[in-house]
C-alpha cells in the first residue's frame, strides 16, 4: 500500500466521489472503479472508507440513493448526484484548486 | 447548510433503524455479490471468489460498524445506550441505588428548601415597581434610641432634598379600637403621606387613593382599607365607597380599596385600614411642638448613586440641626442619617440566620454526595473486571468516562426529583403556616414555622428560580460523585485488571487513599456542624435560663386600649387628650371585676408587662423648678401598675414596699425602681431617694422612691437590662390597659371570662392579644429555637450519614480483605485482634477528621457571633462534645464490619483457592 492510498485526506475522498458521480449515477462499486479510473490508480478506494463517506453525503442531501439493476443483471444501489450535491462539487473543487495552487507555489518557493 | 436533510436522516436513523440497517446489509450483500460475479468471470473457483471478495471488503460487520460510527445521531444513540445500561445497573444494585437516591434526595430537598427561603426573602425583588430603587431612611440619635425621623425633619427632607423623585413616609399609632354592629373589635391603622401608596404602585381595585392635598392636619376624615379587611368586615361589599366606620370614635369615609397582593413593606406590620397622614407644614422642632416619629420610604432619582443621596442627607441632617430649638440640640447631638436599599431594612436581622442555615444543609449535602460518591468509589473497584473487559472490547477511555458520568447523572436526577417533592412538601406547609396566623388550634409545627418569618412566609414557594437552583445541584452532585470514580475506575493497566481480576488482590493503593480523604472530609464536616449546633443550642439554654426576673407560668394576659372620645377630655388649648378620671374610673371598675373571676389568685393592670415594648421617658435628678435645662435630661422607662402587679407577674420586691390603695392620686407620688435603676444612678442605695420625671412638654415632678424590684427584661428575652422605674397606675393612669391575671387553674380557661369582664365595664371596648405568658415567651424565641432545631438536626443528619460512611468504607475494605484475614487467622491471630486492626485503622481516619473539624469549627464559628448569647465562639464543651460525640459514633460504626472480619470462617477462606 502506497503512502498516496493511506493519507486520502477526509474532503479529498468525498470530493471524488461527488466528482465521480458527475457523468452520472452509479453503483458503490463503480464509484470505487471510477475514481481509482479517473486518479489513474493514486487512489483506490476500500469499501471501508467508500461507504461510510457515500452514506455520510447522502444524509447531507449532495447524494440519493436508490435501488437498481448493475449491468451483469444484479441488484444494486445506484448513488446519483442531487441539485445541491453538483453546487456543492463546485464549491469544492474550486476550493481544491485553491488550496493546490497555493500549496504548489509554497512547495516552489525557495 | 444541509441541515433540513441531517434533522431528516436523524429522524430516520433513530425511529425507522431495522430499515436502515437491513437496506446497509442489502447494499454490502449486492456490492460482495457483484465482486464475486467479477471473479467468477475472470476464471475463479466461486467459492474462492466470494472467500476474496469478502477478504477485500474488509468483513461486512466491519464495514457496516464505521457507517454506523459516521451517521447522524450517532452519539445521541450511544448516550441513550449508556442510559440504558446505567438504568440495568442501578436497577440491579437496588440497595445501593435506594441508599444513595435517599440520602441525595434528603440533601436536595433540604438545600432546596432552605434557598425557597432564602430567595423568597433576601433576593426576590419585593413585589414593588422597581424596587431597586426604593431606600429606607433611619436616623439614629444616641440620646434617645429613636430610629424614626422627626415629623419636622421628614417634612423639611421632603421639600428640600433633591436625591428623591418620591419622599413618602408612614407612622404607626399602635391598635386601634374599632366599634360598630359587629361588637367592638381592634383594627391595625396606619397613617401615610398622599405619596406613599402610589409609590408603592398600589392601584385600587375599588374607588381612589388620598389626593395630594389630603395629608395635612385637619384633612378630610377618608380611609383607605385592605382587601383583607374589606373581605372581612364587609363581607366584600361592593358598594362599600362612601360608606362610614367607626374608629376610636370617630367616623372615618371609606374611599378605596387597596388590590388583593398589596403588601405593606414591614415584615410584623399588614394594616387594615390606612389613613391619611396629619403632619404640619411648620418645620421648626420646639419642646412645646408636638413631634412625630416618621418612618421614610423614598424612591431615588434614576441617576443618583445611594452614596451621593446618602451625602445628600447627611448635609441636610446637619443643616437642620441648627434650625432646631437651643434647648433642644444637646437632646439630639451626634444624631445620623443613614440611607438602606428597603428589602435590606425590611429583611433585617433575618439575613444572617438565613444564610447561616444555608451554608449548614449545603454542608449536609456535600456530606451525602461524599457517601455515594465512596459507595460508587467501591463498586467501581468491584466492576473493574468488567471495566477492563469493556476497554478490551474497544470502548475508549473517554466512553468509560461518560458511562460513569450518564450513571451519576442518572442517580443524581432521581435524587433531585426526590428532593423537589420534598421540598414543595415544606414550603407549602410554611405557606400553610402563614395563611392561617397562630391560634390556640393550629398545630405546633405550624406556630414553629410561621412565627420566626412573619408574613414573609406566605411567599416562600418552589418557582423558576428555586428550580433552577434544584437543576444546578443537580448537576453538580452529578459532578461531585461521578468524576472521582470515572477517572480513577477507567485508569487501570488492562492486562493487569484482567489477570488480576479473578485472584481478589488488595486493592489499588491509590483508590483506597482517595476514598479514605473522603471519609475523613466527611467527619471533619459532620464535625464542625456538630459543633455549631453545640453553640446554638448552649446559646438556647443561656436564653431560657436568663434570669428573666417573673414567672411566666399560670398567668394569662390581655390588652385594651382606651383610646377615642369616651376616655378623653379637652386639655388646656381644646384639643383632646386622655382624662386620668375617666381612666381611673374604668378602671376602678374593671380591677375587682377581674380580681372575682374563678380561680384568679391576683391580677393587675399596667401600661407594659415583662418583656413588652416600653418607651422611654425624661427624668432628671435635683430640684424640679425650675424646669432642668434639657441637656440634664436622662431618659428611663417608666411603667404604670396596679398594687397587685408584682404578684401577679411574679416579680419580687427585694426592698421597701409594693404599692397599695393607699397611693392615690391625693397621696405623695411614689416609684419602684428594679435593680439596675438603683445601682445606676444611687449606687445601690435608692430607698426614700428622689428623682423627677417628666410630666409636661418641660415640666417634671418629684418621685420618692418607696420599693426596688427585680430586673425584668422588657422589648424582647435578649435585650439588656436597663434602669427601670414604676409608678402607682392611680397615681398616673394611662390608656394604654394591660391586664395580666394569676390563677390556679390552666390560665387559658379564663380568655372568655376576662373578655366579659371588660365588656361588662364597657361593651365597646374590645379586648385583644389574649395570650399566656408562657406564649409570649415562647414567641420570643421562637425563631431562635427553630434556627437551633434545624442545625440540630442538620448536624444529626451529618453524622449518621458520616457514621454511615465509615461503615460502607470498612465493610467494603473487609469484604476485599477476606483472603487476608483467613490468612492471618491461620497464622494465629485472635479475632479479637482482627477486630482491633480494623477499628484501629478506623480510629486512625476518625481522629484525622476530628482534628480536622475542630480546626474548622475554630475558624469558621466565629460567624455565628451575633447568633451566640453567653457562650464564646471557641467554646470548649461545646467543641470537645462534638469530638466526641463524633468519634463515638464513627467508631461504633467500624466495630460492625470489623466484627464481621473476625468471623471470618478459615476453611471456607482456604477452600475458595
Amino acid at each position: 500500500m502506497s503512502p498516496s492510498q493511506t493519507n486520502l485526506l477526509q474532503g479529498t475522498l468525498d470530493l471524488l466521489i461527488l466528482k465521480s458521480l458527475k457523468t452520472g449515477e452509479l453503483h458503490g462499486l463503480g464509484v470505487s472503479r471510477r475514481i481509482d479510473q479517473i486518479t489513474r490508480g493514486t487512489f483506490q478506494v476500500k469499501p471501508g472508507s467508500l461507504f461510510p463517506a457515500l452514506h455520510r453525503l447522502e444524509e447531507s442531501g449532495w447524494l440519493t440513493g436508490f435501488w437498481g439493476e448493475s449491468e451483469n443483471n444484479r441488484r444494486a444501489r445506484f448513488y446519483r448526484l442531487t441539485k445541491a450535491g453538483e453546487r456543492q462539487l463546485g464549491h469544492e473543487t474550486e476550493e481544491w484548486q485553491k488550496i493546490a495552487a497555493a500549496m504548489t507555489n509554497a512547495l516552489k518557493a525557495t | 447548510m444541509p441541515l433540513w436533510s441531517r434533522l431528516n436522516s436523524l429522524a430516520r436513523n433513530l425511529f425507522r433503524k431495522p430499515a436502515v440497517e437491513s437496506e446497509l446489509e442489502d447494499e454490502l450483500q449486492a456490492y460482495a455479490a457483484q465482486v464475486t460475479d467479477e471473479k467468477i468471470a475472470a476464471g475463479i473457483s466461486p467459492t474462492e471468489a466470494r472467500r476474496t471478495a469478502l477478504a477485500e471488503l474488509g468483513g461486512i460487520e466491519q464495514v457496516k460498524q464505521s457507517v454506523r460510527d459516521r451517521r447522524t445521531g450517532t452519539s445521541l444513540e450511544l448516550l441513550w445506550q449508556d442510559a440504558r445500561y446505567a438504568l440495568r445497573q442501578l436497577a440491579r444494585n437496588r440497595a445501593f441505588t435506594l441508599t444513595a437516591v435517599i440520602t441525595l434526595g434528603l440533601g436536595i430537598g433540604a438545600t432546596t428548601a432552605i434557598f425557597s427561603a432564602v430567595y423568597a426573602l433576601l433576593l426576590r425583588p419585593l413585589p414593588y415597581p422597581d424596587a431597586g430603587r426604593l431606600m429606607y431612611i433611619s436616623a439614629q440619635t444616641p440620646r434617645s434610641r429613636f430610629e424614626v425621623l422627626a415629623s419636622q425633619d421628614f417634612v423639611a427632607g421632603q421639600t428640600s432634598t433633591k436625591s428623591f423623585e418620591q419622599f413618602a413616609g408612614y407612622y404607626y399609632y399602635y391598635n386601634q379600637n374599632l366599634t360598630g354592629p359587629g361588637g367592638p373589635s381592634r383594627v391595625t391603622s396606619v397613617n401615610v403621606t398622599a405619596n406613599f401608596l402610589p409609590m408603592l404602585g398600589a392601584v385600587p381595585q375599588l374607588g381612589r387613593l388620598f389626593a395630594e392635598d389630603e395629608d395635612r392636619p385637619a384633612g378630610p376624615p377618608v380611609i383607605v382599607i385592605s382587601n383583607h379587611f374589606w373581605r372581612s368586615y364587609f363581607h366584600a361589599d361592593p358598594t362599600v365607597l362612601g360608606k362610614s366606620i367607626t374608629i376610636n370614635g370617630k367616623s372615618l369615609t371609606v374611599i378605596g380599596i387597596l388590590p388583593p397582593h398589596f403588601n405593606f413593606p414591614d415584615l410584623t406590620l399588614e394594616p387594615d385600614v390606612y389613613a391619611a397622614a396629619d403632619l404640619d407644614r411648620d418645620t421648626t422642632i420646639a419642646i412645646d411642638k408636638p413631634m412625630i416619629g416618621i418612618q421614610p420610604i423614598v424612591r431615588l432619582r434614576p441617576a443618583v448613586s445611594v452614596e451621593h443621596a446618602q451625602a445628600e442627607l447627611q448635609a441636610f441632617y446637619l443643616a437642620r440641626l441648627h434650625k432646631t430649638a437651643a434647648e433642644l440640640r444637646s437632646f439630639f447631638a451626634g444624631r445620623k442619617i443613614s440611607l438602606q436599599p428597603l428589602q435590606r431594612h425590611i429583611v433585617g436581622d433575618n439575613r444572617k440566620p438565613l444564610f447561616i442555615l444555608l451554608a449548614c444543609v449545603a454542608a449536609v449535602l456535600l456530606i451525602a454526595c461524599v457517601n455515594v460518591a465512596n459507595l460508587q468509589l467501591a463498586r467501581t473497584v468491584s466492576r473493574r473486571h468488567e471495566t477492563a473487559l469493556r476497554g478490551a472490547l474497544g470502548a475508549s477511555r473517554l466512553r468509560l468516562i461518560r458511562q460513569s458520568l450518564v450513571e451519576s447523572l442518572l442517580l443524581s436526577s432521581l435524587a433531585a426529583a426526590l428532593g423537589l417533592l420534598i421540598a414543595f412538601a415544606i414550603t407549602a406547609l410554611v405557606r400553610n403556616a402563614a395563611a392561617f396566623p397562630t391560634s390556640p388550634s393550629s398545630s405546633r409545627i405550624a406556630q414553629l414555622l410561621q412565627l420566626p418569618f412573619g408574613k414573609l412566609s406566605a411567599s416562600i414557594y418552589v418557582d423558576g428560580w428555586v428550580l433552577a437552583f434544584t437543576i444546578g445541584l443537580a448537576i453538580l452532585t452529578t459532578f461531585l460523585l461521578g468524576l472521582a470514580p470515572a477517572i480513577s475506575g477507567t485508569r487501570l493497566d488492562l492486562r493487569n485488571a484482567l489477570q488480576s481480576a479473578a485472584s481478589r488482590i488488595t486493592h489499588a493503593r491509590e483508590q483506597t487513599l482517595l476514598r479514605h480523604g473522603l471519609l475523613v472530609v466527611e467527619i471533619a464536616i459532620a464535625v464542625v456542624l456538630l459543633a455549631s449546633a453545640g453553640l446554638l443550642v448552649r446559646s438556647f439554654v443561656n436564653v431560657m435560663r436568663y434570669d428573666s426576673g417573673f414567672d411566666p407560668s399560670d398567668t394569662l394576659t390581655g390588652t385594651t386600649l382606651l383610646f377615642g372620645p369616651r376616655y378623653q377630655h379637652p386639655d388646656d388649648h381644646g384639643n383632646p387628650t386622655p382624662s386620668p378620671d375617666l381612666i381611673r374610673i374604668f378602671l376602678g371598675n374593671l380591677l375587682p371585676r377581674l380580681q372575682a373571676l374563678p380561680g384568679v389568685q391576683s391580677a393587675a393592670i399596667a401600661t407594659a408587662l415583662p418583656l413588652g415594648e416600653v418607651h422611654d421617658t425624661a427624668i432628671t435628678f435635683g430640684p424640679p423648678t425650675p424646669p432642668p435645662p434639657a441637656a440634664t435630661w436622662e431618659t428611663a422607662p417608666g411603667i404604670s401598675v396596679t398594687p397587685d402587679y408584682f404578684r401577679a407577674v411574679g416579680d419580687t420586691i427585694v426592698q421597701g414596699r409594693s404599692f397599695s390603695g393607699d397611693d392615690t392620686a391625693a397621696s405623695p407620688a411614689v416609684a419602684i425602681v428594679n435593680r439596675a435603676f438603683a445601682i445606676h444612678h444611687f449606687a445601690g442605695n435608692a430607698l426614700g431617694k428622689r428623682f423627677n420625671w417628666i410630666v409636661g412638654r418641660d415640666q417634671f415632678a418629684p418621685l420618692t422612691i418607696v420599693g426596688i424590684v427585680n430586673d425584668v427584661r422588657h422589648n424582647g428575652l435578649e435585650q439588656q437590662v436597663q434602669p427601670e422605674f414604676y409608678i402607682p397606675e392611680s397615681q398616673s393612669p394611662s390608656d394604654t390597659v394591660n391586664i395580666a391575671l394569676r390563677s390556679t387553674a390552666d390560665p387559658i380557661l379564663l380568655a372568655n371570662a376576662m373578655r366579659k369582664a371588660v365588656l361588662a365595664v364597657d361593651p365597646q371596648q374590645p379586648l385583644f392579644d389574649i395570650q399566656t405568658m408562657d406564649q409570649r415567651v415562647a414567641s420570643q424565641v421562637a425563631q431562635r429555637r427553630l434556627i437551633m432545631l434545624l442545625i440540630a438536626s442538620f448536624a444529626l443528619l451529618a453524622v449518621i450519614l458520616s457514621a454511615v460512611g465509615v461503615y460502607g468504607v470498612f465493610a467494603y475494605s473487609v469484604s476485599q480483605r477476606t483472603q487476608e484475614m483467613g490468612i492471618r487467622l491461620a497464622l494465629g491471630a485472635s479475632r479479637r485482634g482482627l477486630i482491633c486492626l480494623i477499628v484501629a485503622q478506623a480510629a486512625r481516619l476518625v481522629a484525622a477528621g476530628g482534628v480536622l473539624g475542630i480546626a474548622g469549627a475554630f475558624l469558621l464559628s466565629r460567624l455565628l457571633t451575633s447568633m451566640l448569647v453567653g457562650v464564646k465562639p471557641h467554646d470548649a464543651v461545646s467543641f470537645s462534645l462534638a469530638w466526641i460525640l463524633m468519634t463515638a459514633v464513627a467508631l461504633l460504626a467500624s466495630t460492625i464490619p470489623a466484627s464481621a472480619a473476625a468471623r471470618t470462617d478459615l476453611v471456607s477462606v482456604l477452600h475458595m483457592e
